[in-house]
């Protein structure tokens, strides 16, 4: 067996660590790739389909509603300030503010859910109707699904930000989580204009 | 608090003083728990490794049976033993399996086991998942055995295309099984590429740049980035299908403005570079064995490493080739081709920097690197027949007759069962600590060799005679009775090749030699940890200078002290350079990934027969993940530094 000779030490090396430094940090954005692709292949199918149709939408289909569809995509993009401000309290270790700032965007991320289940309404056709409203279904679903998952997760992660258990390195995980926000509703708007908008003008 | 804290540099060359107590502590804290709750709790990405590479390897014995039978059935004409319908399903299964529950967890499985050793490190980055992802697999392996089992196995091919397998012409379960099947293995390979690339980009040891890192990590990082990027398309692709099926949508349906092709486009922008996925990492194999039986670097590092990235690449531009029968556009066929032609380039590359190694080295001509020598020679064969399908008159002619089904058995095992099995007696004796026997080993290979160009090389001469692919059985007016029956009795040789590696790791595992560390005086660091490797890998991280640091330090490698040893503590460096960078906590041994796995399992399987599947899988999967992520607070220390900050 081959034996060691010491050349180093780093007992003094930090054990949290934010960003790119992170493993975690790089975990997530291995996810958001994944999930990025799977709303890429949405929007894709969802120009497919397109040209198999003279209307968008087919003919007796009415165009979707844009009300609450558009409030939606204005709330996750301001979400974005709340969480940048969870993000920033994070990487100085500002438990308190990581703590308020949480639990204003779990309120929000309920909120976005609620908003969510009335954009189906919003759509104006089912999904079983044509392929429009499949595909359509489709992308509205996809997005769905992130946010459902991340607003469970945020009820635990600030669950867990009151427990006597919590760790420095919790704090990093907050600063991932900002990470995985920004992406969720940052990606929507391009999908609103598709869902929503495009049915508009193509 | 200052972030960047830099290695201190300890007294040169001094030997660790308690190197004996620090392996005592690493003993206690990284022991594996005792007991079945233990075994369904390990975290460790051996036991995890060791687990993917015996399931992955049950699943090649049962595709391997279900291609005998086909062989039976197809030896002679207007043969008896098997109907069409079951004749359906074998094909179905042999193909899934091979594909979704062989191929990919396989390469998956080594990587896993041998990364984390060959980079230096104790683990994979995120333990858990790793666990929760072999859990995935296996279910969805025994979900489409069972399900087989009670002659509801798919039957439409392992590319399912529609409007076969849609709902109006595969009423019943047998399509969705397949649906639900590949949806649980692409979860798993999906959960491996994050695992893989996350554990190669942070959790080098000190000094292993980019530069420096072994050629099968560069396999293994290129593979997980096509896997990322290439899974979540059938995943989609699979998901509309069972959503066709269960709640009436119209992703493929024609006659409401869905559409057939785009099921084709889906599957394929997945299909093509799974072909790539499956070998590159055998390219790794290959240049690791090359390395240590020519006892010279391989030739040509840079050169190697930007194929295997430009492999990575164009294997994406490669999708339409296998629709050149669908009526696309000529412009559209014509690119696709260059495409398939071009990919040709780097593989040529690295088969010429393989030939300069084994040219200026010289060779042992021992088991592995007889495998290695078998790929070449096959894998040629698959490549110029590749070649030859790219262009479009030719296709057109050949499509859908035993022509391709030579092709990709010429590459796949050529390409990629060989270098695997070059790869299992390369590496069994760090996994196991004995030798695998070298005579049973020739006989091996040499069966396997002669058995699969009797089986394969006479299809191509089927599929110019006219022979479809899928067909139960054939009329002997035909005059392909001949040819089938050769390939059947090269069947039987590969069968016996198998039965012979059976016998050979049987008999090994009990009695073979006892390997030491280093049995092949081989490179890279997965040779300096003890065979086989204890838990933690190893008792200090070693620092890296070379590309060959166990070519450069035989005896006695440099190493960081400095981990806390009384929890279980990995170092973590930076992407480029491998400098240290922070110290990271790595949690304990834990039952929540299976049970997550379960609950997933629920989730997909219930789908299969209710809508509501989504909401009670969603709830049990939530739970899973609550009790998964919830912290145990066992570590003191970092809470009182919580508390101090705040």
């Amino acid at each position: 067996m081959t034996g060691f000779r010491i050349v180093a030490n780093v007992t003094e090396l930090p054990t949290t660590t934010f960003g790119h430094r992170s493993p975690m940090w790089w975990g997530t954005i291995g996810f958001i790739v994944i999930e990025g692709s799977t709303l890429f292949i949405c929007a894709i199918s969802y120009f497919y389909l397109r040209r198999n149709f003279l209307n968008w939408p087919p003919e007796g289909v009415f165009r979707p509603a844009l009300t609450v569809a558009t409030v939606q995509a204005a709330l996750m993009v301001l979400s974005n300030i709340p969480m940048a401000m969870v993000d920033r309290a994070a990487r100085r270790l500002d438990l308190r503010a990581v703590r308020v700032g949480m639990v204003v965007c779990t309120l929000l991320a309920l909120v976005m859910c609620v908003l969510r289940a009335l954009e189906f309404e919003a759509l104006n056709v089912r999904w079983d109707s044509n392929a429009y409203g499949t595909v359509a279904w489709a992308v509205l679903t996809a997005h769905a699904t992130l946010l459902l998952l991340e607003t469970l997760e945020s009820l635990v992660f600030t669950a867990l930000l009151f427990s006597p258990n919590l760790e420095q390195r919790d704090l990093a995980g907050a600063s991932d989580n900002a990470l995985y926000w920004y992406f969720l509703t940052l990606v929507w708007i391009p999908l609103y204009a598709i869902v929503f908008l495009s049915p508009y003008v193509m | 608090m200052s972030l960047t804290v830099p290695a201190v540099p300890h007294e040169p060359g001094r030997a660790p003083e308690s190197a004996a107590e620090v392996v005592g502590r690493l003993e206690d804290t990284w022991r594996a728990r005792p007991g079945l709750r233990g075994w369904l709790s390990s975290v460790d990405h051996k036991s995890i490794g060791k687990r993917y590479i015996i399931t992955a390897f049950v699943f090649f014995l049962l595709g391997g049976i279900e291609a005998a039978v086909m062989r039976a059935q197809l030896a002679r004409p207007e043969n008896g033993l098997i109907g069409p319908d079951a004749y359906n399903q074998i094909f179905t299964m042999h193909g899934t399996t091979m594909m979704f529950l062989f191929a990919v967890p396989v390469m998956d499985a080594v990587g896993l086991y041998l990364v984390p050793l060959m980079i230096g490190g104790r683990n994979v980055a995120f333990p858990r998942l790793n666990a929760y992802g072999y859990w995935v697999y296996l279910f969805g392996g025994a979900f489409l055995y069972v399900m087989f089992f009670l002659n509801t196995g798919p039957d439409t091919g392992w590319f399912s295309y529609v409007p076969l397998a849609g709902p109006e012409f595969s009423p019943g379960k047998r399509v969705d099984v397949w649906a639900q099947t590949v949806t649980f293995t692409e979860i798993s390979a999906l959960v491996a590429s994050v695992e893989l690339i996350v554990t190669i980009f942070k959790t080098r040891a000190p000094g292993m740049t980019l530069n420096r890192m072994p050629l099968y990590v560069w396999s293994m990082l290129v593979q997980s980035f096509m896997v990322l990027f290439a899974m979540p398309w059938v995943a989609s692709a699979s998901m509309f299908l069972a959503m066709d099926r269960l709640v009436g949508t119209h992703f493929f349906n024609p006659a409401e403005g869905g559409d057939a092709l785009l099921w084709q486009h889906l599957f394929w922008f997945f299909g093509h570079p799974e072909v790539y996925i499956i070998f590159v990492p055998a390219l790794g194999f290959v240049s690791s064995i090359v390395a240590t039986f020519t006892r010279r670097p391989v030739f040509g590092y840079p050169a190697m490493v930007l194929s295997m990235v430009a492999t990575g690449f164009l294997a994406f531009g490669l999708w339409v080739h296998h629709m050149f029968v669908t009526g696309i556009p000529q412009l559209g066929a014509s690119f696709f081709t260059a495409a398939s032609m071009m990919i040709a380039i780097p593989s040529g590359v690295q088969i010429f920097c393989w030939i300069a190694t084994i040219w200026s080295g010289r060779p042992r001509f021992a088991v592995p690197f007889l495998f290695v020598l078998g790929f070449v020679a096959l894998f040629l064969i698959g490549g110029f027949t590749g070649v030859m399908i790219a262009s479009v008159p030719f296709d057109t002619q050949v499509h859908d007759t035993f022509f391709i089904v030579a092709h990709f058995h010429y590459v796949l095992i050529g390409g990629a069962v060989f270098p695997l099995f070059g790869a299992f007696y390369y590496w069994f004796p760090k996994v196991t600590g004995r030798m695998l026997d070298e005579r049973l080993g020739r006989w091996n290979f040499w069966l396997f060799f002669i058995g699969m160009n009797v089986t394969f090389f006479p299809m191509h001469e089927l599929g110019l005679l006219g022979m479809p692919r899928r067909v139960y059985t054939y009329l002997p007016e035909t005059g392909w009775g001949g040819l089938n029956l050769l390939a059947s009795i090269g069947a039987v040789t590969i069968a016996v090749s198998v039965v012979v590696f059976l016998v050979n790791v049987a008999r090994s595992l009990r009695v073979g030699e006892a390997a030491g560390a280093n049995p092949w005086g081989a490179d890279t660091l997965e040779w300096a940890a003890t065979s086989p490797p204890r838990p933690y890998n190893f008792a200090f991280t070693p620092v890296v200078e070379s590309r060959e640091p166990m070519w450069q330090h035989p005896a006695e490698l440099p190493a960081v002290e400095g981990l806390r040893t009384d929890v279980r503590e990995v170092l973590v460096t930076t992407l480029l350079d491998a400098e240290p960078d922070s110290r990271h906590r790595h949690p304990e041994p834990t039952i929540w990934p299976l049970i997550a796995a379960i609950a997933t399992a629920v989730l997909f399987i219930t789908l299969i027969f209710t809508p509501w599947g989504a909401v009670i899988g969603t709830v049990l999967l939530f739970l899973a993940f609550v009790g998964w992520a919830w912290p145990r607070g066992k570590d003191h220390q970092e809470q009182l530094m919580i508390e101090a900050e705040s």
